[in-house]
C-alpha cells in the first residue's frame, strides 16, 4: 500500500506545472518542453485540437440555422457574454456562459472567459504591438502606482523571439512610441486609410496611421511550416479557429510545438483550486485539482509552477492558496493580492462618411483590421488634465449595397446587382487606465461554484481620468476627421462595462520591492520564488497597445530565468 | 422536454430549412417545428404566397421555393422579442383582412394583378402600423435569407472564401459586384 502510495505520487510529479492553455500558458509550455522539462499542462476545460475540434470553421453563412445571430433564449440567459462582438452563432461554444459560471459584479463587469485548450486565444482580435520605454517608465514618470521593474530593453530581444515563432504581420514605421519588430509583410492601408494617413501628418505631424500590426502569417517562414502552419486566406473567420493556422493560437501553435517535444502533459478537465505551499520546504510543491465532471480532487507535484490562468483566474486561485505562512494567499506579504486591477478603455468610437477617392474600393478581406493610430497624447510630457492617453484604430470601407426598397422582380434584380455605397470610416478608443487600489477582486466568504471554489468578486470601476479621456479622444478625432474632409460625423460613449475591452490587467502586479508589489523582474513571487506569473495578472500598468504580445514576451524570458535558476539549484 | 426538442431529432434539412417528415406534423399546422409561434397551415400558405410576391421565381428560384418563408419564421420564433412575435401574428391577420377588403378575396386566391396591387400599397406604407410590422420583419428576413442561401452564394453572388485575398487599391469599374 505504501508503496503505491509512493508510486502514485510519482506519477503525479513533474518538472513544471502550467495552469492556463491560453495564449501565457501555451508559451510556458513551449517553451518548459523545449528545454527538456517534463510539463504537466492543467485546463479547466475541454479539449480543442488544431482542426479536429473546429465544428464550424469551414461552414458556410447558409449553414448557420440562424444566419449567425444569436437566438433570443441565449442572450437572455447569458447577458455578459452576449454582449461581446465575437459571440455569434459560429463561436458561441468558444465562450463560458455566464449561467454556467457565475461571479459577483459589486460593479458591472463583463467578464469574458473562454474554458478550453487554447482557452481565448482561439478568440482573440489578434493584434500586437510592441510597449515602448515610454510605456515601462510611465508610472515612474508621471507618478502612480509603482515603477515596472522592467524597461524596454530587457523585453526587446523576447518581442523578437516570440514574434519569429508566431508570425506578426506589420510594417517597420520606425516610430519610438511603437518599437518596430520582426515582422512579416505587412497588410497594405486602403486609398482611404492612407490617404487619412497624410492628412494627420500634414495637419499634426505627430499622429500616424500605420498598419495595424496583426498575428497572421502574410507571408510565412519555415519556422511557421514547421508548426503545419500556412499562409492566412484572408477568410476573417479566425474565431472558428483556423485550418491554415493562419493566425497564431495556441491549439495550432504552441502546443502542437510542445507536444512534439515529448515532454508535454496536458490534462483537461482540469479545475485547479490552490497552488500547494510546503512550510517546511518554503516553497510550493504544487496543485490542487477539482476533476471538472467528477470533482475527485487530485493532487500534482512539480519543482516549479506558472500560473496562466488569465488575468483574473489567477488573482482567484492565489487568493484561494492559503497556509499557515500565507494566510491570505500565497505570496501575499503586501496585502496587495487582488488589489490595483485596471483595463482597457474601450467606451468610444467615432464614425463617418468620404466622398473622395470614389474611383477605389477594396477586394477581398483584411484580416489585420485596417489602421492602427499609435497614442500621441502626453507623450514625452504630460500636455492635457489626464494622464497618460490612448491609441485608436482606423479604418476606411466600402460596401456593396442594394436597393432594397421595391418588391417582386425589381427587388430580385437589384438584390442581384449591388452597387458600391461610400466610404465609412470608424475609429474606436483604446484607453489606458490607471489602476487603483480600490479596484479589486477577492474571493466571496459564503457562495461557492460547483468546484467548491469561492466566487469570484470584481470591484472594478471608472474614475475621473477615464471620463476625462473619453471626452478627449471623441473631441480630438472629430478634430482629425473634420480636417480629412469626412462628413456625417457621429461620436458615441457606449458606457460599456470594464471587462467587455477583454483587457483586464493586475492584481499580481509586478515591481522591484515586496512591500509594494508580488512580483519580481522575472515575475516570480518575491516570497515564493518557483511560482511565476505571467500572464494579464502581472501587469503593473496598462498602456495602450493590446497586451497578449506583451505576455508572450514575458512568459518566454521568465521561463529562460527559471530554467536557468533550477539548473543552478535555486529553485 | 419539449415538443420542439423531441421532433428536432428526426429534422430534415432541405435548402438549409427544417422541415419535418409529415409523420410528426400535427394536423393543421405549420410544417416546421415552432416554439413560441402558433401558426396554422393555412397561415404558412400565406407567408409563402407573400415571399414569392417579395422575390418571385424568375429564370431563378423564388422565395417560396426557397423556403423563406419558414426561415422568417424561424428566425421570428428563436430570435425575435415576444412582442415582435405577437405584432407579427396580429400584423398578419390585419394584412389578411386588409387584401379581403381591398379584393374581396384570400391573398392565395388573388389573381397575380391583385396580390401586386395589394403589395405595392403596403410596401409603400400605406397600411395600418400593425401590417407594416409585419411585412418590415417579412421583408427584411426574406432579403437576409435570399442573400444567405446557396443558391445566391454559390451562383449569383459568389461568396469567396478561399484562397482569399485582399487588394487594398481596388479600381472601381462598372461592375459593382465583386466576392
Amino acid at each position: 500500500m505504501a508503496n503505491l502510495n509512493i508510486d502514485s505520487v510519482k506519477a503525479r510529479t513533474y518538472d513544471a506545472i502550467v495552469i492556463g492553455s491560453g495564449i501565457s500558458g501555451g508559451w510556458a509550455a513551449k517553451e518548459l518542453t523545449e528545454k527538456g522539462l517534463k510539463t504537466l499542462v492543467l485546463e479547466r476545460g475541454r479539449d480543442v485540437k488544431h482542426n479536429r475540434d473546429y465544428p464550424t470553421t469551414n461552414k458556410m453563412p447558409y449553414e448557420f440555422e440562424h444566419r449567425g445571430e444569436v437566438p433570443l433564449e441565449i442572450r437572455e440567459k447569458e447577458p455578459v457574454v452576449s454582449r461581446c462582438y465575437a459571440f455569434r452563432e459560429d463561436a458561441m461554444h468558444f465562450f463560458v456562459k455566464d449561467s454556467e459560471h457565475p461571479y459577483v459584479q459589486e460593479k458591472p463587469f463583463d467578464w469574458i472567459r473562454g474554458y478550453q485548450v487554447g482557452g481565448k486565444s482561439l478568440l482573440w482580435a489578434r493584434q500586437t504591438q510592441r510597449w515602448s520605454e515610454l510605456d515601462f517608465e510611465g508610472p515612474a514618470r508621471d507618478g502612480f502606482v509603482v515603477d515596472w521593474p522592467i524597461r524596454y530593453k530587457d523585453l526587446a530581444p523576447w518581442y523578437s523571439y516570440v514574434e519569429k515563432f508566431a508570425g506578426i504581420s506589420g510594417n517597420r514605421d520606425g516610430l519610438a512610441e511603437l518599437p518596430d519588430g520582426d515582422f512579416l509583410p505587412p497588410y497594405p492601408l486602403n486609398s482611404v486609410e492612407d490617404y487619412f494617413r497624410q492628412q494627420l501628418k500634414s495637419h499634426y505631424g505627430n499622429r500616424h496611421v500605420i498598419s495595424a500590426r496583426c498575428a497572421h502569417l502574410s507571408k510565412p517562414n519555415q519556422i511557421h511550416f514547421d508548426q503545419g502552419r500556412a499562409q492566412c486566406q484572408n477568410r476573417t473567420l479566425c474565431q472558428r479557429g483556423c485550418p491554415f493556422g493562419g493566425y497564431f493560437s495556441s491549439n495550432s501553435s504552441t502546443l502542437p510545438w510542445a507536444e512534439r517535444t515529448g515532454n508535454l502533459t496536458l490534462r483537461p478537465f482540469s479545475v485547479v483550486e490552490s497552488v500547494i505551499y510546503d512550510d517546511k520546504a518554503g516553497k510550493a510543491t504544487g496543485v490542487r485539482v477539482v476533476d471538472a465532471n467528477t470533482k475527485e480532487v487530485t493532487e500534482y507535484y512539480a519543482k516549479i509552477i506558472f500560473v496562466n490562468a488569465s488575468a483574473l483566474h489567477t488573482n482567484h486561485i492565489l487568493l484561494n492558496s492559503i497556509s499557515s505562512r500565507f494566510p491570505n494567499g500565497l505570496g501575499n506579504d503586501s496585502g496587495l493580492l487582488g488589489k490595483y486591477v485596471a483595463f482597457h478603455n474601450y467606451r468610444a468610437r467615432v464614425t463617418a462618411e468620404y466622398d473622395g477617392l470614389l474611383e477605389y474600393a477594396t477586394a477581398g478581406r483584411n484580416p489585420s483590421d485596417g489602421g492602427y493610430i499609435p497614442r500621441f497624447r502626453n507623450l514625452h510630457k504630460q500636455e492635457t488634465d489626464f494622464l497618460r492617453g490612448y491609441a485608436a484604430g482606423f479604418g476606411a470601407r466600402r460596401y456593396q449595397v442594394e436597393d432594397r426598397s421595391g418588391f417582386g422582380v425589381d427587388l430580385k434584380e437589384q438584390l442581384l446587382n449591388p452597387t458600391w455605397s461610400n466610404w465609412k470610416v470608424g475609429s474606436h478608443m483604446m484607453g489606458e487606465t490607471i489602476p487603483k487600489e480600490e479596484s479589486q477582486v477577492s474571493l466571496d466568504k459564503d457562495q461557492k461554484d460547483a468546484w467548491g471554489m469561492p466566487l469570484l468578486r470584481i470591484n472594478i470601476g471608472y474614475d475621473d481620468n477615464d471620463e476625462k479621456m473619453v471626452a478627449d479622444y471623441l473631441e480630438q478625432m472629430t478634430e482629425m476627421f473634420t480636417k480629412a474632409g469626412f462628413t456625417n460625423i457621429k461620436t458615441v460613449d457606449s458606457k460599456q462595462a470594464p471587462g467587455l475591452d477583454i483587457h483586464e490587467m493586475g492584481g499580481v502586479r509586478m515591481g522591484h520591492d515586496p512591500k509594494t508589489s508580488l512580483l519580481n523582474k522575472y515575475n516570480q513571487l518575491h516570497a515564493c520564488k518557483n511560482v511565476f506569473v505571467t500572464d494579464g495578472a502581472c501587469m503593473t500598468s496598462t498602456s495602450t497597445q493590446n497586451p497578449s504580445l506583451t505576455y508572450m514576451a514575458l512568459t518566454a524570458r521568465a521561463v529562460d530565468h527559471a530554467v536557468s535558476e533550477m539548473k543552478k539549484g535555486n529553485l | 422536454m419539449d415538443r420542439r426538442s423531441a421532433v428536432k431529432g428526426l429534422l430534415i434539412f432541405a435548402g438549409g430549412v427544417a422541415v419535418l417528415p409529415s409523420c410528426v406534423l400535427e394536423e393543421g399546422k405549420a410544417s416546421i417545428p415552432l416554439e413560441h409561434l402558433d401558426v396554422s397551415a393555412q397561415q404558412e400558405e400565406l407567408l409563402a404566397e407573400v415571399v414569392e410576391t417579395i422575390l418571385p421565381a424568375t429564370d431563378t428560384p423564388g422565395a417560396r421555393d426557397m423556403g423563406l418563408h419558414l426561415f422568417t419564421l424561424t428566425m421570428l420564433d428563436d430570435c425575435y422579442s415576444r412582442e415582435d412575435q405577437q405584432t407579427f401574428m396580429s400584423g398578419m391577420a390585419a394584412f389578411a383582412e386588409l387584401t379581403k377588403e381591398q379584393t374581396g378575396k384570400r391573398f392565395t386566391k388573388c389573381s397575380p394583378e391583385q396580390r401586386q396591387q395589394v403589395m405595392a400599397g403596403v410596401n409603400a406604407g400605406q397600411a395600418p402600423q400593425e401590417v407594416l410590422t409585419f411585412y418590415n420583419i417579412l421583408k427584411g428576413e426574406t432579403i437576409k435569407g435570399y442573400l444567405n442561401s446557396e443558391l445566391v452564394m454559390t451562383t449569383l453572388r459568389v461568396y469567396e472564401l478561399v484562397p482569399g485575398r485582399y487588394e487594398a487599391y481596388y479600381p472601381v469599374t462598372a461592375e459593382a459586384q465583386i466576392s
